[in-house]
Parts: structure tokens; sequence; C-alpha cells
């Protein structure tokens, strides 16, 4: 499949419901090793030539825009999380540093973020050299795409817990809710490390059309999040059902009762109260 | 990290030969009272260290989220793994030395799931050297 002139595109979905749950949840997902050996060492040789922090000019390359943007894992994801004709990147950053750093970058969210149960479009990583923890590839905290927080406010927080590094092997792509918080992890080895970001965006309406399993119960999931213990009990199970729903294209079906309705989790006897039958005729 | 950590070094030097003298029997009360005044003074200059220490509760007993230290004005952070950080609560923290000068204020943690909240409930603590 090749792009549209209007830079849209796309494929198959590859995820699963539970897979795409499980997004809700902690915000990222790791496609590792996805990316052919050959095209990592044609990307760094790219970016040796092209040093600049922005090196867009690669998105004219077909072979880039083949093998990785439209990779089949992870568009793949992406058309899963974003529906059908998504949008290309428009823009490539370098994240290109000379390792060793000690310090971190610090905790932030990329701006012009918005704090939205919705997502329509997603903060993708790409790298193309072996990025283990010592050479400090990107820190995330999972799950804190359901907390609102501004950069300016982050710039004090050191050790966060439940923080995970993104350490991968060349050809890896990281996808992530665009505000979700992140840093660059300090780095003890010595070398280069270039670590691509760019975006999809969503061009239609949110609909449960990745890899559906017939037999899901909406009832049942489980809707915890990383960071339950950071909110109000149940908060974060409260946000992800919502939003879960959202990408089913079914957000006018979500209810909270209150008290031990649904979303909640529980060992009941029944059905939860204030449950939303239709949910389980998608 | 135990309580000898707020004696600056002059002071920790100072105590050593008071103690020294007394075990050697020749610690005589004017001696005693010289450097008991030297102890008081230090050096007059000390170094202030800060503890930042966010919990999932208003509690200092509660759990420690998130802690940024900054020694002899250098910063660390504790690593990876929360569960070895130096101190799993403010109480802990309270407990080696450090002293609270900044509490949580209710008044300024947002009451609505969806405005901005960050971590919410953050300590800061003092330590002098």
């Amino acid at each position: 499949m090749r792009p549209s002139k209007a830079k849209t595109y796309d494929c198959p979905p590859t995820l699963t419901d539970l897979e795409v749950l499980e997004f809700c949840r902690s915000g990222y997902l790791m496609c590792e090793a996805v990316v052919e050996e050959e095209v990592n060492q044609r990307t760094v040789e790219f970016l040796d030539a092209d040093t600049h922090y922005e090196p867009s000019a690669i998105l004219a390359e077909d072979w880039f825009v083949e093998t990785v943007l439209m990779n089949p894992v992870a568009a793949g994801a992406v058309r899963s999380l974003l529906g059908s004709g998504f949008h290309l990147p428009v823009l490539m950053s370098n994240h290109r540093v000379q390792c060793p750093i000690a310090d971190t970058g610090g905790w932030h969210v990329d701006g012009n973020y918005d704090f939205k149960l919705e997502l329509n479009y997603l903060q993708v990583f790409y790298y193309p050299q072996d990025t283990p923890v010592e050479m400090g590839p990107t820190q995330v905290l999972p799950g804190s795409h359901l907390i609102h927080n501004k950069s300016r406010f982050m710039s004090h927080y050191g050790g966060l817990r439940g923080q995970v590094p993104s350490t991968a092997p060349a050809g890896s792509i990281f996808i992530t809710a665009y505000h979700i918080w992140h840093r660059r992890g300090p780095s003890t080895a010595t070398g280069l490390r270039n670590m691509l970001k760019y975006f999809y965006w969503r061009t239609s309406p949110p609909r449960r059309d990745w890899v559906v399993d017939a037999d899901l119960d909406f009832a049942t999931l489980d809707y915890s999040t990383p960071v339950n213990g950071l909110l109000e009990q149940f908060r974060g199970d409260i946000k992800v059902a919502e939003l879960f729903l959202w990408l089913c294209g079914q957000r006018e079906s979500f209810q909270n009762l209150g008290g031990q309705s649904w979303p909640l989790p529980g060992n009941r006897t029944d059905r939860p109260y204030g449950f939303p039958a239709e949910l389980n005729r998608g | 990290m135990g309580k000898e950590r707020i004696l600056i070094e002059e002071q920790k030097r100072e105590l050593a030969a008071l103690e020294a003298e007394l075990a050697a029997g020749g610690l005589t009360a004017e001696r005693l009272r010289a450097g008991a005044t030297r102890l008081a003074a230090g050096t007059g200059r000390v170094i202030q260290d800060l503890l930042y220490l966010q919990t999932n509760r208003s509690s200092p007993a509660s759990q420690v989220i998130g802690m940024l230290l900054i020694e002899d004005g250098v910063t660390s952070e504790g690593g990876l793994d929360a569960d070895q950080w130096p101190y799993q609560t403010v109480l802990e923290a309270m407990r080696d030395g450090w002293r609270v000068v900044s509490f949580p204020n209710m008044a300024l943690v947002a009451l609505n799931h969806d405005d901005v909240h960050g971590l919410e409930f953050e300590f800061i603590l003092e330590r002098w050297r």
C-alpha cells in the first residue's frame, strides 16, 4: 500500500481489544526490533549526514517511508489506535545526543497538549540503534497520560515511583499517548544516540475496527492503570473505561453511576450495576 | 545518614578532641566551656540541603512516590527502583534528621478530577551542614 496524495495511509490493524485497552491503561506500546537492520544502518548514515535536530528530509525518502513510517507492525498498531486513513508524519525530530550525560532531560509533557479522554494523535519514537539503559533512552511514567500536569510545574520532579526506561534493541518503534510524562534518561555509556520522533494523526471517527474478540465482556475487563495509586481510588479505572469506550466509538454509552457500579472492579454476584448493556452487543 | 550529618566537619573535630581529653582524664571545666562555645558557633558557613518528597496521600506517613535530593548543591534522585530510595515515607526522613519546611497545602490542591493536579502532595525538607 502507498500513502495517498493527502499523506494519509491505511493498512490492516494489528492490535486486539486487550492490546488497545492496555494502551489506554499504560499510554505506550513498544514494538521491539520491527525494522530491519539494513534500514537501521541506512537511517544512522542519513542522520550522520543530516545532523539538524529536525531532519525532515528523511520523510521524502521512499525507503524510510515504506519501512519505518509504514512498518507493518508499528503502522498496524497506529491504524488500530487512530483508525483508517491516518495522517502520516510531516515533521521529523532527532533527539541526537552525545553520551554520556549524567543528568536527565527533566520530566515534561510536550507542548500544545490537549488533555482529553480521546486519542487523536500519537507521538512515536524510532530507535535506529541499540538503546540500552546506559544510552539514556526516554523514560516514561506509565499511565501518566491520565494525570493532568503542566511542564513548568514538573521541573523539580526527580525519581518517580513506577518510571520505566524505554530500553530497546535497534529497529524498535515506541508509540506513546502525547501527554504521557517523559524525559531523557541519564546515560553512562559513550557514543552518539539518535532517536527519531514523529507524529500520526487521526482523520476518521473512532470505531472498534481493530482485531475484535466477539466474546469480549466489557463488564469484567480490568480498567485499572499503573497510576491508580496517584489518583483518587478508582478514578484511574473510570478514566480508562471512558477512553476505551471513546476509541470503540461508544462514548455515549459511558456512564458512571457512582459507588460500586461499573466500571469499578469487584467480586460481584451479578452484572455490575450501571453496566451499559449495549456494550456487549458491539 | 545518622544524626551526625547535622554536625559540620569542624564541629566533629572539636567534639572528638573533647572526647579524647575526657577519656585521658585531662578535660577541665574551662576547656569544656571553651569547646562547647566552639561547638555552638560552628564555622559560620553552613550549606542547606533540600529534599523534595512527593507522596500519594497528605499524611507524612504515606508512601513516597517521587523524590529529588539536593545535597551540596548537587541533585540526585535515588535510581529507577523506588523501593531502593533512602526514604519510603516522609516520617523516615524526619527520623533521619530532615526538617520539614513546606507541607502540602490542601487549599492549593485542585478539587475537580479534571483540573491540573500533578502529584498533589509534596513535602520539602531541609538539613543544614
